[in-house]
């Protein structure tokens, strides 16, 4: 019963610290992007090379983080792979002549400066990093 | 025909200075990525190495260029340097294309651009894609590969949303030239009874595939068909001739479910070409081939760095006579260790039954039915 007592308390901390982790990664976009939230899936789609552009059409470029914490929690909660994993889809992608790589930029700050300035950019900061001139994007 | 293509692709790339208002516009990246294998075998030297002795005599090495100078326009061009064995040992425009992608829906690529067919066709040359150092050979054999990776014409493609949350649909349509050289590979079964090709084979083919992303998380389904015409002025000792096969159809059928950090594919695909020799005052010469391959294989990640996996590969020849060489069995255990994102490491070992791939009487004194085959590589890429 006791074992059965800290499995359950080991449970509700780390579900308490994935939705922790969940919420320390905000997905950010060029203010002409038309959409204010997009699905798991279409994030997902975009970052991984299979879609260029939103369900209501609007064309979007992922802007990914060179490494970091965040990075690494983007691509775990919304990517399902880890670092190496997912450069290796893009390298297929890039090697069969079917994408070019996504730029890759060293900050948060970085990425709300390109995404700020470029139409369709799209991206992802930490939740407590400056995003103004960029607008944040609910993800369902 | 390719020539037209290739000069028009040359139109595309002269014009990226005037649609780019600056050297950075142009987007340029260059990307690589280099693989040295070494192989083991018992009982038969495998395609042309002297790997009953152990042979490093593989190695590959690939660069690519690409451009984006508008969101919606990508040029590039990828050179490959290919030796294994006695094969190779050249230099290869990989593929070099302009791709223009209006929408989600529609996109056109043309050049000398990848044949989008199979499972694995547009990848099987890209070591660092996957796991396996050999992709299961009756389909995707490692020593013809460079041949029909890619053809000189153009590929329309597009995904389309299914309504009814249906999942979506991959399509990708193709049509152009594909041209063997006279040393490659796939002609060397012609080249040991006699029958060379001096200027190499050409011809034209078209086909499609549609990949569909079901509603089931993970699951994708796919087929593929081409129709493909080759022939080429050939030679039997003093004569010469055609050797010409009829229009045929190569079908392929394949899945792949994909959860978590397990992958499981499998896949279908036939290989019926019908070759009539014609020589001038010479014999004619009949060579019907009816190749039946599948295979299914799977992976999981067993820690953040290592995947192993396991594929069990089948291929006959149904109208090739009885013997060993008429099949390949092919067990396979891999596995993969990234020990950085550029640098991989992979080791492999099959148990074959059959010799009816890689395994030649060129380089083999005698044929044995069975062997086993270790292969080891190191990837870098960037």
């Amino acid at each position: 019963m006791k074992n059965l007592r800290f499995v359950i308390l080991l449970l509700v901390v780390a579900s308490i610290f994935a939705i922790h982790a969940q919420a320390q990664v905000i997905v950010i976009a060029n203010p002409g992007v038309k959409a204010t939230e997009i699905s798991k899936n279409d994030l997902r789609d975009v970052f991984t090379g299979n879609a260029t552009s939103l369900p209501d059409g609007s064309r979007v470029v992922p802007i990914l983080l060179k490494a970091g914490t965040v990075h690494e929690e983007f691509l775990q909660v919304y990517i399902g792979k880890n670092d190496t994993a997912y450069r290796a889809g893009w390298r297929s992608l890039v090697f069969s002549g079917q994408a070019s790589m996504p730029k890759s930029l060293d900050t948060d700050a970085a990425v709300v400066e390109f995404a700020a300035h470029n139409a369709g950019a799209i991206g992802y900061i930490g939740k407590a990093s400056p995003h103004e001139g960029v607008k944040v994007l609910a993800v369902k | 025909m390719n020539r037209w293509i290739v000069g028009i692709f040359a139109m595309v790339l002269g014009t990226l200075p005037m649609a780019a208002q600056s050297i950075e516009d142009l987007n340029i990246q260059i990307h690589g990525y280099a693989t040295q294998g070494f192989v083991y075998s018992t009982q038969n030297n495998w395609n042309s190495m002297t790997s009953s002795n152990g042979s490093p005599a593989w190695t590959e090495a690939v660069v690519n260029v690409t451009t984006q100078p508008e969101p919606k326009l990508r040029v590039g061009v990828q050179a490959r340097y290919f030796l294994l064995g006695n094969y190779g040992n050249a230099i290869a425009l990989d593929w070099a294309d302009a791709d223009y992608k209006v929408n989600e829906k529609f996109g056109v690529r043309f050049g000398k651009v990848k044949t989008p067919e199979g499972m694995f066709n547009m990848i099987q040359d890209i070591d660092p894609a996957y796991i396996w150092s050999i992709l299961p050979q009756g389909i995707y054999e490692v020593a013809t590969r460079t041949s029909i990776l890619s053809h000189y014409g153009g590929v329309v493609y597009g995904t389309l949303r299914l309504p009814s949350k249906a999942g979506s649909m991959d399509y990708r349509v193709w049509d152009g030239e594909r041209i063997i050289a006279s040393n490659d590979p796939l002609l060397l079964p012609f080249a040991a009874n006699g029958i060379l090709f001096p200027s190499g084979q050409s011809g034209n083919m078209y086909g499609g595939t549609l990949q569909w992303h079901t509603p089931v998380q993970g699951l994708m389904l796919g087929v593929s068909e081409s129709q493909n015409h080759q022939g080429g002025t050939a030679t039997l000792g003093p004569f010469t001739g055609n050797g010409t096969v009829k229009p045929f159809q190569i079908p392929f059928y394949y899945g792949q479910y994909e959860r978590s950090k397990f992958t499981a594919i499998g896949e279908y695909m036939r290989l019926p070409p019908n070759y009539t020799f014609t020589f001038t005052n010479g014999p004619t010469i009949p060579v019907v081939l009816d190749i039946r391959n599948w295979y299914l294989m799977s992976t999981y990640k067993l820690t953040e760095k290592l995947t192993g996996g396991v594929y069990y590969a089948s291929s006959f020849n149904l109208q090739a006579p009885l013997g060993p060489a008429r099949y390949q069995k092919d067990w396979t255990l891999s596995a993969r260790y990234d020990v950085s994102q550029y640098i991989y490491l992979k080791a492999e070992q099959h148990f074959v039954d059959g010799m009816q791939i890689g395994f030649s009487p060129v380089g083999n004194s005698t044929l044995n039915p069975q062997s086993k085959l270790t292969i080891l590589k190191v990837g870098v890429s960037f």
